[in-house]
């Protein structure tokens, strides 16, 4: 059977002369399989308790109440109802507890915080920088490098006033610079998949882009062409950019019938203007799993919700427009409890984990699966609760079988804030980017608060790495 | 517009002016642009790989990890450039193997695109007859055949290979250069002409190779203070001052400033952001000045500026189509992003209400709109060729409004928009010199005091000729500091945000550079635990910059009061015990404000006002209401939390005029009010802050500020100062002393070496002083803090926070006397005595130089010194000119230096100077 390295292989091959410099050279082709991550992340916290499964002893079930540090095998547990629809995915879960992340903004909305590891807000100087998901895409080059997604909040800190179009997201690419997300699957199928584009008008707008940048490109060469030394570097730099550029979109243009192929089928509603938040996240999740699966990227972050996302279509109460933010402060949704109205919310998001999951499983790779080279991060942007202080930060991790942490199957709960052992989440980010090649001492900012507790901060999770 | 136009013509293509000497660093650049990982088809998206390109982790030999962008290798070192901005040189072989190989690469690549345009290595070498007699009295004697100090060898250069040799020629250019060789015990020195001449014969050689490094090291802010200062100051340097002609990458303000020309927007009210523009310009953090000429547009800046281009054209025709009904008037893609420019200019209405396609001139028309818009000047003929048939392929493929488009998009990704050009024209002096043409010196001298363009009166004189002669510079540059309207406006607009508006100024470019000379601004980078504060110090968070902002603001101010005064500006900044201090009204409005409440107390005070607020407020209506904006109320009780009622008034009064204080002038109830931080100046809190009223010490609030304080003396006593440069939860005296030797001494520090693990041991019985002393004091590691901790351990009167202390707390569990809440209170440690004695040394004056018997004893001492007053001058030539001083800039130093201690002390006589000097003038 052809595989879709195979293929991909293949259809690189007549663009491979012109990959790879210098700043390639330590991710030189091994012959595996990349790594791949997909960073989910949801507003209005993660309530930590509702992660706990009602199976555990009465022993376990103090422990956890104490916050106290231990570890169980969730094969013998049953997950928390919410959650049942990973069930089957149990031996490739874990269940994260105990991290803090008061080292970030918290409360309603964080920015770039959660995958920063520093206090985001609304100025881009507050960027300090690379997010975790961009520091990974570096380890694991490919075509795009990154895609982000998000369902954009429509009120609130960092709210967007066009949620179906490309604006400042919640990664970022390096100090000062947010990355730009993709706020409707009819944008990102636009931007991603153009050059397969069947429609006039976006054939038509691909070329004139082209025709831009060629223009561009022999302009800025030709001033630079009569110059010399330093003025000569200030605008060759500027072209050879420019150069690239149109480089990469003949590359991409190579692999046109590989991304064909994976162009997300999608029904019309999906990518209309006016689509329900849960339209919105099951497009979304195609176009992810499209640019996954073609090989355009490793990398996807998602902001499945943010607190001032406007949420319609849920379970039971398809037609209300809930106000996470409302819910947040414990208003009922309909004849919900706000509990259950963030459990509806939740037991979506598995939905879209699950088939994220399911679908990866299905594509071979390297004599497994596709899943086998993948990590799903799924964490709240602003810790434990609506009001949070980032006392916790928890997390669900689902990971292939080639995962480089030792942490599968696992309910890990860390020692909690203060005592000794607590563990942040930058030591959690440093664990994972130290265990994918990336040897950075520490990754993120360090809570001055936890000073005080003699704490050594700074570091991985040795026991997370084997 | 036509003189413009031809100008600029010359300007642009015809001008190769710098020495390939500065290519090789360059070219390494270009070439990793050229590598970048893999394929894109979204122009934004592409940005990722731009930007994380730019750095890499690298690894020595011990494990050692710091993360840098290759800028470089010669003679074996690379060069780094950290995050902060510095590079650093390494050797590589103290590189790990796999970086090591990952260089080889790097520079393979590089010397491939260089090999053409260079001379042979294979040439036969020859060591100049001169160079060998110089060589064989200052160098054999320790390197040659009998000796190798240091396995160097200086007698066998015509016999390496040709990288070795090259690589040598560095290392002693370099070291003869910085007068690091012949070592400076040795008797035998060369005079300055022979030095000069030996390091020119080998630059000589070097650049025959384009190899040498030198020069791109001393265009980096970190080698500003390389040039001797005493040389420069001798007065025996005669050479006549020019500035290198350039491009001069525009600053995130100046950017800003053009996004909004493109619209043609008034020069007043202009947006403070445009909201579908990202600013690509970046300065760095570190203090002193920022802004140099020596940064490249690279692929970051690109694809910004793509996104940029692709939301401005579309906000350019807007009205256009609006006017075609291609949309309505009230249809926005975004409703956040409401803002509109204007009128679409002419030429592009015409061709997008054009049924049919346009006319070759209606595209030309079209086209020097454009140019007109984006570059303020017209398309040259070569320009047309090029332009017309990209408009008219574009509107064949995408219609006449999509086509227009494509073509305003081109024009802004023209690096001419992102660059300032300073190339001088007409004749050639006899230095070799030629004078800004009034077109790019319209530009300079604009720039130079603020972040906009030329003004009218700029734009005409530059179009009638007269801006050519000294006196031309000197009438336009004492014209525009004079005005104090025309560029007034916050003086800190990234500090604004929610209760916080930075205050406004004349010119807050000039500001701009106390601000950034002394980088107080960065306090609000450094958090703090509030609750170690007992809650009075909120951090930098959403829409606030915190209390970090607030005193960076009241720094500001200050800054702002000294620079209108005038007079021993230097000298005032370094020594002031005047401050301000929560100071949301200006004197007048303020002192009028206070003697209205006062007059409302004295007249209500022996009322019944407690129990009967309405009767009282009632017979007093107009008084009350006069003075207090409150009407008679009923229900006092039942007020909101944030209301102002009669009793609440009274109840501050009595809490303030009635213990003998005066009130602040913001209600402590009042929504958003956080005025909380007096503590960080050692100040009492404001009645009513700290938990409600208690029989606790209130602040007696002047209302007239500045005021003087005790226990501070200038901008480096300021909280604003000293929290910039503190750790988290600690002082940072090392820093601080730095900052003192580099910026106030003209002097130099060896940068840490990468092996140097800068660790103070964790002692709890000890100061911080104690326990720094215990490892920096070693022989090994005296060498570099030996020029810094004297001088920074002196601020050790001072905690991280700001405030003044006789005593150190030693906060650790252990020595914990009582437990704080966090919130009105912090926890209190057991102290041990502060240390604040230090030494001075390099200011060049003996009566200065010396042990110091605290900060202030210190801060006394260097604002008399001559050497600090220069070395301010020589930052705000670097500032003024986008570059470092040379030698060559003697003159211009001198003759600002003059100027400032003529006119006792003016900031504006030293810009004057500096902007009619031959530096600012000239262009080579």
């Amino acid at each position: 059977m052809k595989t879709r390295r195979d293929f991909i292989k293949n259809a690189m091959l007549s663009t491979s002369a012109l990959a790879l410099g210098p700043n390639l050279f330590a991710s030189a082709p091994t012959g595996k399989a990349p790594k791949r991550f997909i960073f989910i992340h949801k507003g209005n916290g993660l309530l930590p308790n509702v992660l706990i499964p009602s199976t555990f002893s009465k022993k376990e079930m103090e422990m956890e109440k104490r916050k106290e540090a231990f570890e169980a095998d969730l094969g013998k547990h049953d997950l928390p109802e919410w959650m049942s629809s990973l069930n089957e995915h149990k031996e490739n879960m874990t269940i994260l507890q105990g991290l803090s992340g008061k080292m970030c903004t918290t409360g309603h909305h964080t920015w770039q915080s959660s995958l920063g590891v520093y206090k985001a807000n609304e100025r881009l100087s507050s960027i300090k920088w690379a997010t975790v998901d961009f520091e990974l895409a570096k380890l694991f080059p490919s075509p795009l490098e990154h895609i982000e997604l998000a369902c954009f909040p429509i009120g609130g800190g960092n709210s967007r006033g066009n949620i179906n179009g490309i604006e400042k997201g919640f990664s970022a690419r390096g100090p000062q610079q947010p990355n730009y997300a993709f706020g409707s699957p009819k944008v990102a199928m636009q931007e991603l998949f153009k050059s397969v584009a069947n429609s006039k008008d976006d054939r038509i707008k691909y070329e004139l882009e082209r025709k831009v940048l060629e223009f561009a490109a022999k302009s800025e060469g030709d001033i630079a062409s009569h110059l010399a030394g330093l003025e000569q570097s200030k605008i060759q730099n500027y072209a050879e950019s420019i150069e690239s550029i149109r480089k990469r979109n003949t590359k991409i243009d190579g692999m046109a019938d590989v991304i064909r192929k994976h162009v997300p089928k999608l029904d019309e509603k999906y990518f209309a203007d006016e689509l329900s938040t849960v339209d919105r996240q099951l497009g979304h999740t195609e176009i992810l799993l499209s640019t996954l699966i073609s090989g355009m990227t490793n990398v996807v972050t998602f902001t499945v919700d943010e607190l001032g996302t406007l949420y319609n279509g849920l379970d039971d109460i398809e037609k209300e427009i809930v106000n996470l933010h409302d819910v947040g402060h414990g208003k009922p949704v309909g004849d919900f409890k706000a509990l259950e109205v963030r459990e509806k919310v939740r037991r979506q998001h598995m939905g879209l984990v699950d088939t994220v999951v399911k679908r990866l499983k299905a594509v071979p790779e390297d004599g497994g699966t596709m899943f086998d080279n993948t990590m799903i991060f799924y964490f709240p942007d602003n810790g434990e609760t609506h009001h949070s202080h980032g006392t916790e930060w928890p997390f669900i991790v689902m990971a292939g079988n080639n995962c480089k942490l030792d942490i599968s199957g696992k309910y890990i709960r860390l020692p909690k804030y203060g005592d000794e052992g607590h563990k942040t989440l930058g030591n959690w980010y440093t664990s994972v980017l130290n265990a994918y090649g990336n040897s950075v001492p520490h990754y993120g900012d360090f809570d001055t608060g936890l000073t005080q507790y003699g704490i050594n901060q700074s570091g991985n999770i040795p026991q997370f790495l084997g | 517009m036509t003189s413009v136009h031809n100008e600029t013509e010359t300007a642009t293509p015809d001008i190769a002016p710098v020495s390939p000497r500065f290519q090789t660093l360059r070219s390494s650049v270009v070439s990793r642009m050229m590598s970048l990982p893999a394929v894109v088809i979204v122009s934004f998206i592409v940005l990722q790989s731009f930007a994380t390109a730019e750095f890499r982790e690298w690894t020595d030999v011990k494990g050692r990890k710091v993360s840098a962008n290759y800028r470089g290798m010669q003679n074996g070192k690379v060069s780094l450039e950290l995050k902060n901005g510095r590079v650093l040189p390494f050797s590589l072989n103290s590189l790990s193997k796999a970086d090591q190989q990952w260089v080889e690469q790097a520079s393979a690549t590089s010397s491939e695109t260089k090999a053409s345009s260079n001379p042979d290595p294979k040439t036969p070498f020859e060591v100049h007859p001169k160079m060998d007699i110089l060589l064989d009295v200052y160098c054999y004697s320790c390197h040659d055949e009998d000796k190798q100090k240091g396995d160097i060898r200086l007698d066998q250069l015509g016999t390496l290979s040709h990288r070795s040799r090259l690589e040598l020629l560095n290392k002693m250019q370099e070291q003869l250069f910085f007068a690091e060789m012949p070592p400076r015990k040795k008797k035998s020195q060369p005079t300055d002409p022979e030095r000069k001449q030996m390091v020119e014969w080998i630059t000589s050689e070097l650049d025959k190779f384009d190899a040498s490094n030198l020069e791109d090291k001393m265009r980096y802010p970190d080698y500003g203070n390389y040039v001797d200062h005493d040389k420069l100051f001798s007065g025996k340097i005669k050479d006549s001052p020019y500035t290198p002609s350039r491009r001069w990458l525009v600053s995130p303000q100046i950017f800003h400033q053009r996004v909004a020309d493109v619209f043609k927007l008034p020069a007043k009210g202009r947006p403070r952001s445009f909201y579908g523009v990202t600013n690509p310009f970046i300065l760095p953090d570190h203090a002193g000045v920022r802004y140099y000429d020596h940064s490249a547009l690279d692929g970051g800046h690109l694809l910004m500026m793509l996104t940029n281009a692709e939301w401005i054209s579309k906000k350019q025709i807007r009205a256009g189509r609006v006017k075609n009904g291609e949309i309505k008037a009230g249809d926005f893609e975004n409703r956040s992003d409401k803002w509109l420019p204007g009128k679409t200019p002419a030429a592009f209405e015409d061709i997008i209400l054009k049924k049919s396609k346009p006319t070759g001139k209606e595209m030309i028309a079209a086209i020097h709109a454009q140019f007109d818009c984006v570059l303020q000047r017209q398309a040259s003929d070569s320009e047309l060729k090029r332009y017309l048939p990209l408009l008219e392929s574009t509107i064949e493929i995408g219609g006449n409004t999509e086509g227009l488009r494509q073509m305003l998009i081109s024009v802004l990704l023209e690096s001419e928009f992102l660059y300032r050009y300073e190339f001088g024209a007409g004749s050639v002096d006899n230095h070799g010199r030629k004078k800004l043409s009034p077109r790019e010196a319209s530009y300079a001298i604009a720039y130079a005091v603020s972040d906009r363009g030329p003004d009218e009166t700029l734009v005409k004189a530059a179009q009638e000729g007269k801006l050519t002669t000294k006196a031309d510079f000197q009438r336009e540059v004492t014209r525009l500091l004079n005005d104090k309207q025309a560029f007034f406006a916050e003086g800190a607009p990234t500090l604004s945000g929610k209760n916080l508006r930075s205050h406004k100024v004349s010119h807050p470019k000039l500001n701009r550079f106390f601000r950034e000379f002394f980088g107080y601004a960065n306090s609000v980078k450094v958090f703090k635990d509030t609750p170690r504060s007992g809650g009075f110090y909120s951090n930098t968070g959403r829409g606030s910059s915190g209390t970090a902002g607030r005193v960076t603001n009241e720094a500001d101010r200050i800054v702002d009061y000294i620079l209108k005064e005038d007079k021993n500006v230097f000298e005032q900044l370094l020594t002031t015990e005047k401050n301000f201090v929560y100071h949301p009204h200006n004197n007048e409005a303020g002192t009028k404000l206070v003697d209205g409440w006062r007059e409302v107390y004295e007249t209500l005070k022996d009322t019944n006002w407690r129990e009967q607020p309405y009767e009282v407020a009632k017979k007093h209506e107009e008084l009350v209401w006069k003075h207090l904006r409150v009407k008679p109320a009923k229900k006092n009780k039942g007020a909101k939390r944030h209301d102002a009622t009669l009793g609440r008034y009274m109840e501050y009064f009595e809490n303030t005029f009635g213990k003998g204080n005066t009130p602040f002038t913001a209600l402590h109830w009042a929504h958003g009010f956080n005025f909380r931080y007096a503590e960080i100046y050692n100040l009492p809190p404001a009645a009513g802050t700290r938990g409600g009223y208690s029989d606790k010490e209130t602040w007696d609030y002047p209302v007239v500020q500045p005021f003087k304080m005790p226990n501070r003396k200038g901008i480096l006593t300021h909280p604003a100062w000293l929290v910039a440069n503190s750790q988290n939860s600690a002082t940072d005296p090392v820093h601080r002393g730095k900052w003192v030797r580099e910026k106030l001494l003209a002097g130099r520090v060896p940068d840490v070496p990468i092996t140097v693990d800068a660790q103070i041991p964790e002692d709890h019985h000890k100061t911080l002083r104690e326990r720094l002393d215990s490892v920096t004091t070693k022989k090994e590691c005296w060498k570099c803090h030996e020029h810094m901790n004297p001088l920074g351990l002196p601020f050790e009167a001072f905690d991280d926070f700001g405030r003044f202390r006789t005593e150190e707390e030693l906060e650790h569990p252990d020595n914990l006397l009582t437990k704080g809440n966090g919130k009105n209170n912090a926890n209190t440690y057991k102290t041990r005595p502060v240390n604040p004695r230090g030494h001075l040394k390099g200011t060049g004056n003996p009566k200065l130089d010396g042990d110091v018997k605290d900060v202030f004893d210190m801060i006394e001492r260097l604002a008399k010194s001559e050497r600090v007053r220069q070395s301010i001058i020589r930052h705000a030539f670097r500032y003024f000119m986008g570059r470092n001083e040379t030698l060559a800039d003697s003159k211009t130093l001198i003759d600002a230096d003059d100027a400032y201690v003529s006119s006792e002390g003016s900031f504006q006589a030293v810009i004057i100077s500096l902007l009619t000097s031959d530096s600012f003038i000239y262009r080579k």
